[in-house]
């Protein structure tokens, strides 16, 4: 690819990107199963500090509630230093927090090491995980953000017996210590990030002659930032030329112009609301099976066929979405996964007996996979890479408020009317409601891309030779410029998927 | 065989109702023995035979069982004061630790709780007030007992028994506390670092190695296109 100059070289989707696949695998594992994970030690430490038990559950709260709301911060960061160095000071900040906290002498230190220094360690490397995927996959990317997302079960199927072990053999204090040398391993996650895009800073090298300054700081950036596929990434940063220069600084570090971006928010209103009804179902089944007469470890049994279940859909869905079928419409599957999702929630107060909410931990095991597996493979592919790390921030905060809300609303609900397929229900409900919503704006925003698509082909004639023009790139809108570069490598490489967006 | 749990001082009825696979047998007599003792004023209905039990002290608990005469068939009753569970697993603590140990009983509140360390094979009671410095007994509801045992040693590794006394008499709990030194977890600990250490390097080391690779392949390639 080096002997075109014009044209930077698309990601590798493949080589040394699998390793980054491996990295993100761990590195999203312990961001999500590590909070659950905690959880089996609260007993013991609640004896031992005398406090009430949703004083230690808010531990567990203040973990998730850093992780997700720490979100920009993390973006900022890739965005200036890129994902690498922030996984490595995530893993060194996690390990610290957990031997810190195996020293603690108080229930408000345990907040500070456990909650809030382990937490931010874990927003750290969440993150510039899913954004490494975006950088190093374009046309398997589905399957690698599938594949990735996998770690969540896997490393919390891994962990809560791994747990129990240290406890009964070393108690609190020492697995804190030895959970902390093991959230280390974030750093070897950390270092398989490697750089890509050196290849494209002879791009820039045009750019930079152009004597704006806003544009060169744009363009520098972006030689760091390891952009998107196809030559077209100047673009995207182009429509910020006519703004003020202090909106152009804040944006470089953390792009708020994606609030004007209509898939932007269509993913944001919708995922906020799913994540009303996302949490509550899984935090309540063992309870819900208990209650209905079930011993405890046919519950718990419950949870570990959703886990199992669940770490196969991931990779599985991956790969549908990646299917020529599914990938020009893949946010069409995203709805109808979340809406499956709301449906199995719905049904679930008809489930009667065991064997009818094992088939229910089977099916929700499954929707569960799918939504997750898809969650930021969709952002990816309403935004693009380019802006994804901005995104990604941008959303997790938005959702961070959500998240820690339906649980709660969950148990509020079941307290109040004694019976918990009112939670079912609300959640179900939630949930069908997103996935419609979704669906139906997205099928108004694939139309409205199809015709910007139109317009733009109209004004330009040879869409590689703009690379080297001025007054092509100025003509380009914004919203062709940030989704043209998704669909562009797509529509040249299969026709099938051109015929697909243009019809639509 | 049945296990009745009592706390308090209380009147009970024990009842034997014989199954009509039985009815066939003529002469149906029952006895009511506790251990090798008989109990007289058996009360007769049809097809049952009970006993009214004053339980009113320790002596009276025990196991009660009603046999029928010439048949091999009986039912025990067990009377007794309420279990206090321990805990299986040994709590894990460190030196110079703190370690709280708790009993709790269930449903039923008992008048006392008294807690006991085994040395060698005699149990001494822990005198909190006597050694106010190195345990503390509280109770935070009346059917949970703490019991908090300050600046961890060696010596305090060991079985523990928490007591619980009744109205009917008393009943333990074992719990067995085990003191590690922090050497213990420290080596898994430092293995794991190691381990983090060397596959971070081995990345490292493996991308400068590529890198190189690479650059002397450009290297040739541009000079082929020069020529």
């Amino acid at each position: 690819p080096s002997a075109n100059v014009g044209r930077a070289p698309g990601p590798p989707d493949g080589g040394w990107g699998w390793a980054g696949v491996f990295g993100a695998f761990v590195s999203i594992g312990f961001a999500y199963a590590f909070p659950k994970g905690v959880a089996i030690f609260f007993k013991e430490i609640q004896g031992f500090f005398g406090t009430s038990y949703s004083e230690i559950a808010w531990v567990s709260s203040i973990m998730l509630a850093t992780t997700y709301g720490a979100g920009p911060i993390s973006s900022i960061l890739v965005n200036r230093y890129g994902s690498r160095p922030v996984v490595i000071f995530g893993g060194l900040l996690c390990g610290i927090g957990m031997v810190s906290a195996a020293f603690c002498t108080s229930i408000l230190q345990l907040y500070i090491c456990v909650g809030f220094i382990t937490g931010f360690g874990l927003a750290l490397n969440l993150q510039p995980s899913v954004i490494i995927i975006g950088k190093y996959f374009l046309k398997r990317r589905p399957i690698a953000n599938g594949l990735a997302m996998a770690g969540s079960p896997v490393m919390l199927c891994t962990l809560a017996p791994l747990n129990q072990f240290l406890f009964d053999n070393f108690g609190w204090r020492g697995s804190f210590l030895i959970l902390g040398a093991i959230l280390l391993n974030c750093c070897v996650a950390g270092a398989l990030f490697r750089p890509i895009g050196a290849a494209t800073a002879l791009v820039k090298t045009q750019a930079t002659e152009e004597g704006k300054d806003a544009l060169k700081e744009e363009v520098t950036k972006d030689a760091m930032e390891m952009s998107n596929p196809t030559g077209v990434p100047m673009e995207t940063k182009m429509e910020e030329e006519g703004g003020k220069d202090c909106c152009e600084k804040i944006n470089k570090y953390l792009d708020f112009s994606l609030f004007k971006h209509r898939g932007f928010l269509i993913y944001l209103i919708g995922n906020v609301l799913m994540f009303l009804g996302f949490f509550a179902p899984i935090v309540f089944l063992a309870p819900y099976a208990k209650h209905i007469g079930i011993d405890e470890y046919s519950a718990a049994f419950l949870l570990s066929i959703l886990a199992i279940v669940d770490m196969i859909a991931r990779p599985t869905t991956g790969i549908i979405a990646n299917s020529k079928w599914v990938r020009p419409r893949i946010q069409y599957f995203f709805s109808f996964a979340i809406a499956f999702n709301g449906a199995c929630h719905l049904l679930c107060p008809l489930a009667s007996g065991y064997t009818g909410l094992v088939i229910y931990s089977v099916f929700f095991g499954l929707a569960f996979g799918m939504v997750c597996a898809m969650l930021f493979e969709t952002l990816m592919d309403l935004v693009g890479a380019a802006r994804f790390t901005s995104a990604v921030g941008l959303v997790t905060i938005a959702e961070c408020c959500t998240i820690l809300l339906g649980p709660p609303i969950g148990g509020t609900l079941i307290d109040t009317f004694g019976d918990y397929k009112y939670m079912f229900i609300k959640c179900g409900a939630v949930m069908v409601l997103a996935g419609t919503f979704l669906f139906i704006m997205n099928y108004y925003n694939y139309r409205m891309l199809a015709k910007e698509e139109k317009e733009r082909k109209a004004k330009e004639e040879d869409p590689k030779s703009v690379r080297t023009e001025n007054e092509g790139r100025n003509n380009w809108n914004k919203e062709t410029a940030q989704d043209g570069p998704e669909l562009e490598p797509l529509r040249e490489e299969q026709e099938g998927l051109k015929k697909e967006v243009n019809g639509t | 065989e049945k296990n009745i749990t009592l706390d308090s001082a209380t009147g009970i009825e024990l009842s034997c109702r014989l199954d009509s696979k039985y009815f066939h047998l003529k002469n149906l007599q029952m006895t009511w023995k506790r251990g090798n003792e008989t109990i007289e004023h058996i009360n007769k209905t049809e097809n049952s035979w009970g006993i009214q039990l004053k339980i009113l002290d320790n002596s009276k608990l025990g196991s009660y069982s009603c046999t029928l005469k010439g048949e091999e068939i009986s039912a025990i009753f067990h009377l007794q004061v309420p279990k206090i569970e321990g805990k299986e697993k040994p709590i894990v603590s460190y030196e110079g630790d703190t370690a709280v140990m708790i009993c709790k009983s269930f449903g039923y509140t008992p008048i006392a709780w008294t807690w006991y360390r085994t040395n060698g094979s005699e149990q001494i009671a822990i005198n909190d007030s006597l050694l106010a410095d190195k345990y503390v007994i509280n109770s935070v509801s009346a059917n949970v007992t703490h019991l908090k045992i300050l600046k961890l040693t060696r010596e305090d590794d060991g079985v523990y028994w928490c007591e619980a006394a009744f109205e009917l008499g008393k009943s333990k709990g074992k719990l067995k506390l085990k003191i590690l030194s922090f050497m213990v977890p420290l080596k898994p600990f430092l293995a794991i670092v190691a381990e983090v250490v060397i596959l971070v390097t081995i990345i490292f080391l493996y991308e400068m190695y590529s890198k190189k690779k690479c650059a002397e392949d450009e290297k040739e390639f541009d000079q082929v296109e020069q020529l």
